[in-house]
C-alpha cells in the first residue's frame, strides 16, 4: 500500500471494492437482523408455549391464520418461522438484497460509475458475476448473524430447534433474498434504472408471499402456491423437516438463471 | 505492438430507433498525435468516443482501436486505453484516493508515484470525499484516472470543461509530454480555439457526419470571422454602390445606421484582402470576432457543397442528403 511499482493483481477487484465500501451498511443490517431476533425469540416461552396464545389464535379467522402461517405457532419451529423466517426476517433480507441488487448494477449505471469502470480493463461478464458474488457474500453475512443468534437463543428461549433444520431454514431464506437481489440485477441490466430494479426485486418477494398466502386459502388455488418462491423455500417447513423442500433447488436455480440472463443482457446492449 | 493507426473507423453508424446519431464516420488517427474532434453539442462526438471504448455498440461500420475490434478485444484492449467521460458525475462517499486505487486495480499496473504526481500537478486533494469536490476538482480526478496507467491511447471527452485556465495550461503541457512518449490522444471539444491550440489534426463533426478534417489550419476555420463595422458616410446610397463592387465585402448585409452605414455578416477567405478593402472606407468602428462553432460548422457544410474543402472522408451521397431533408420536414 502506498508503494511504487506494480500492485498485486486482485482476482476479485469489484467484489473487494464493493464489500469494503459497504461495511458500515452491512453492519447496520446485521444489527437489524440480530435485534429482531433478540426481540422476538425470547418471548416464546411466555407466548407461544403458553395456552393463552393458542386461545388467541383460535379466535382469529382461519384464513388469516393460514395466510400468516400461524397454524404451527405454538411449537418453537412454528413460532420462529412465523415471526422471523416467514415475516420480519424475510422482509428485512429481501429489502436488503433488493437494495443491494439494484445499487450494484442500476445504481452504478445511473451514477456513471459503471461507465467509468467499463472504460478500464474489466469485462461486462465480470461486472455482473462479481456483483452477484457481492450479493451472495453480504447475504451470507446476514445469514451467519441470524444463525448465530438463533442457536444462541435456542436453549434460553426453549425453541427446541435442530441445528440442521435451522441451517435448512437459513438456506431457504438466503435463496429468497438472492432471488430478489438477482431479479434486481436483471431488471437493472434491462432498464438501466435503479427504481425499476428495486421495483422488480421487491415485486418478486411481495408476489411470492401473496401467491402462497392465497394458495393456502383453498385447495383449488394450490397451483398458485407452486408459482411462489416463498412456497419453494418453506414447504414443508424446514425448521421442522430440515432440507426436505422439493422447491429449494428451483429457488436457487431461478436466482442463478437471473444472474446468467443479466450477463447475457448486459453483454448485448449499450451502456447509455 | 500493433504498428498501424491508433484508431481507424469506416462507415461508422449509430442509430437510436429512428434517430441517427452517427451517419457514417471515417476516421484515421495516427499514433503519437493529438487529434481533436470538434463539433457543436449533439453532433455525435461522445457517441463516437463511447463506441471506441465498447460502451456503445455501432449499428454499422468497422472500428479498429490499436488494431483491434473493441467489441471482440474487450477488457484486454481497454488496459491500453484511458477514458474521461463527457459527463463525469463522481458523487460517491469515497475519497479520491480510494476511487483511484479501485480503478487502478481494474487496469492493472499503475505507478503510484506517477499517479500522485498527476494529482499534484493538477492540484487536487485526493484525501477528500469525491462528492465534496467542486466540478473542476472532480474533472481533475477524472483526468488522473484516465492518465494514471499510462495507456497507449487516451480518449478524452471535453477534458478541460470546468478547469481554470492555469490547470488547462498544465493539461496542455501534459498532452505534449504524453505525445512525445508515443501515446496517442483523441480529445473532443466544442471550443474551437482549444483544439486549435493542442491538436495536430482535427475532424469537425456536424449532425453525425464529418464535415471537414485535416490539419487545423487547412480547415480555414480561422478565416471565418463575424464582422461588424460602421461607415461614416454622408452619401449612403453612393457608398452602397461602392460596396457592391468590392468582392470581399459583397456577401455582407448593409443597413442604414446613425453613423451612416453599418455592414455586418460573416467574412470568408483571405482576411488580409478583406481588411485592406475595409481600410479604404471611412470606418467609425470595427469588430472582427471568431464565430461560435455552430456557425463555423454551418460554413463547412456550405463549402463542402461547393467542393472547396479538403475532406478526408468521401463526399456524401446526394440521396442521403435528400433523405435527411425529407426526414426533417416530416
Amino acid at each position: 500500500m502506498g508503494g511504487t511499482g506494480e500492485t498485486m493483481r486482485n482476482p476479485l477487484p469489484l467484489t473487494t471494492h464493493a464489500v469494503r465500501s459497504s461495511a458500515r451498511g452491512l453492519l447496520v443490517w446485521s444489527a437489524g437482523i440480530a435485534g429482531t431476533l433478540f426481540l422476538y425469540l425470547p418471548l416464546f416461552p411466555s407466548l407461544g408455549g403458553a395456552s393463552e396464545l393458542q386461545a388467541i389464535i383460535d379466535t382469529l379467522p382461519p384464513e388469516l391464520i393460514a395466510a400468516l402461517g400461524y397454524d404451527q405457532i405454538t411449537t418453537g419451529a412454528g413460532y420462529t418461522q412465523s415471526t422471523f423466517f416467514g415475516l420480519i426476517g424475510f422482509a428485512l433480507m429481501v429489502i436488503a438484497a433488493t437494495s443491494w441488487g439494484s445499487a450494484l448494477l442500476a445504481g452504478a449505471w445511473e451514477s456513471g460509475d459503471l461507465e467509468l469502470e467499463l472504460a478500464h480493463s474489466v469485462s461486462r461478464t465480470r461486472v455482473v458475476l462479481e456483483a452477484a458474488l457481492t450479493l451472495l457474500m453480504r447475504i451470507s453475512v446476514l445469514l451467519a448473524v441470524a444463525g448465530t443468534v438463533i442457536l444462541a437463543l435456542n436453549g434460553p428461549a426453549e425453541l427446541d430447534l435442530e441445528p440442521q433444520n435451522v441451517a435448512a431454514a437459513l438456506v431457504a431464506l438466503g435463496g429468497l433474498a438472492f432471488l430478489s437481489g438477482a431479479g434486481a440485477l436483471l431488471a437493472g441490466a434491462l432498464s438501466g434504472r435503479r427504481s425499476i430494479a428495486t421495483g422488480v426485486g421487491a415485486s418478486l418477494a411481495v408476489l411470492g408471499f401473496a401467491f402462497q398466502a392465497v394458495a393456502r386459502q383453498s385447495n383449488d388455488l394450490e397451483w398458485l402456491g407452486n408459482l411462489s418462491p416463498f412456497h419453494w423455500a418453506y414447504d414443508p417447513l424446514p425448521l421442522q423437516e430440515g432440507f426436505a423442500q422439493p422447491g429449494l433447488p428451483l429457488l436457487w436455480g431461478v436466482g442463478a438463471v437471473c444472474v446468467a440472463l443479466t450477463v447475457l443482457v448486459l453483454n448485448r446492449r449499450d451502456v447509455t | 505492438m500493433h504498428a498501424g493507426p491508433a484508431i481507424e473507423t469506416q462507415g461508422l453508424r449509430k442509430s437510436y430507433g429512428s434517430h441517427e446519431a452517427l451517419r457514417g464516420i471515417d476516421l484515421r488517427i495516427e499514433r503519437g498525435t493529438v487529434f481533436g474532434l470538434i463539433g457543436p453539442n449533439g453532433s455525435g462526438k461522445s457517441t463516437t468516443l463511447k463506441i471506441l471504448l465498447d460502451i456503445l455498440r455501432p449499428s454499422a461500420g468497422t472500428v479498429r482501436v490499436l488494431g483491434e475490434d473493441p467489441r471482440r478485444a474487450g477488457a484486454q484492449l481497454r488496459r491500453n486505453l484511458g477514458y474521461l467521460p463527457g459527463e463525469l458525475r463522481l458523487d460517491g462517499r469515497l475519497t479520491g484516493k480510494r476511487l483511484l486505487r479501485h480503478l487502478s486495480r481494474l487496469s492493472g499496473a499503475v505507478d503510484q508515484g506517477y499517479m500522485h504526481g498527476l494529482a499534484e500537478r493538477f492540484g487536487v486533494d485526493l484525501g477528500r470525499p469525491i462528492h465534496s469536490l467542486s466540478k473542476g476538482n472532480k474533472q481533475k480526478v477524472g483526468l488522473v484516472q484516465a492518465f494514471m496507467h499510462q495507456p497507449d491511447l487516451l480518449i478524452l471527452d471535453e477534458p478541460t470543461s470546468g478547469l481554470d485556465p492555469l490547470v488547462q495550461r498544465e493539461f496542455h503541457t501534459l498532452l505534449h509530454e504524453v505525445c512525445e512518449r508515443g501515446q496517442t490522444v483523441l480529445l473532443s471539444s466544442h471550443v474551437l480555439s482549444e483544439v486549435q491550440q493542442v491538436a495536430h489534426q482535427v475532424a469537425v463533426l456536424g449532425d453525425g457526419q464529418i464535415v471537414g478534417s485535416g490539419e487545423v489550419d487547412a480547415l480555414r476555420l480561422r478565416a471565418i470571422r463575424r464582422v461588424n463595422a460602421g461607415i461614416e458616410t454622408p452619401e449612403p446610397a453612393r457608398t452602397r454602390e461602392l460596396l457592391r463592387e468590392i468582392p470581399e465585402l459583397a456577401g455582407l448585409d448593409v443597413n442604414d445606421d446613425p453613423v451612416g452605414l453599418r455592414i455586418s455578416g460573416t467574412s470568408r477567405g483571405d482576411i488580409r484582402a478583406f481588411v485592406r478593402e475595409l481600410s479604404t472606407l471611412p470606418l467609425a468602428d470595427l469588430s472582427l470576432e471568431e464565430p461560435d462553432l455552430e456557425e463555423s460548422v454551418l460554413h463547412l457544410y456550405r463549402e463542402r457543397g461547393q467542393g472547396q474543402l479538403r475532406t478526408a472522408s468521401q463526399e456524401p451521397e446526394p440521396e442521403q442528403q435528400h433523405g435527411r431533408n425529407g426526414g426533417n420536414d416530416a
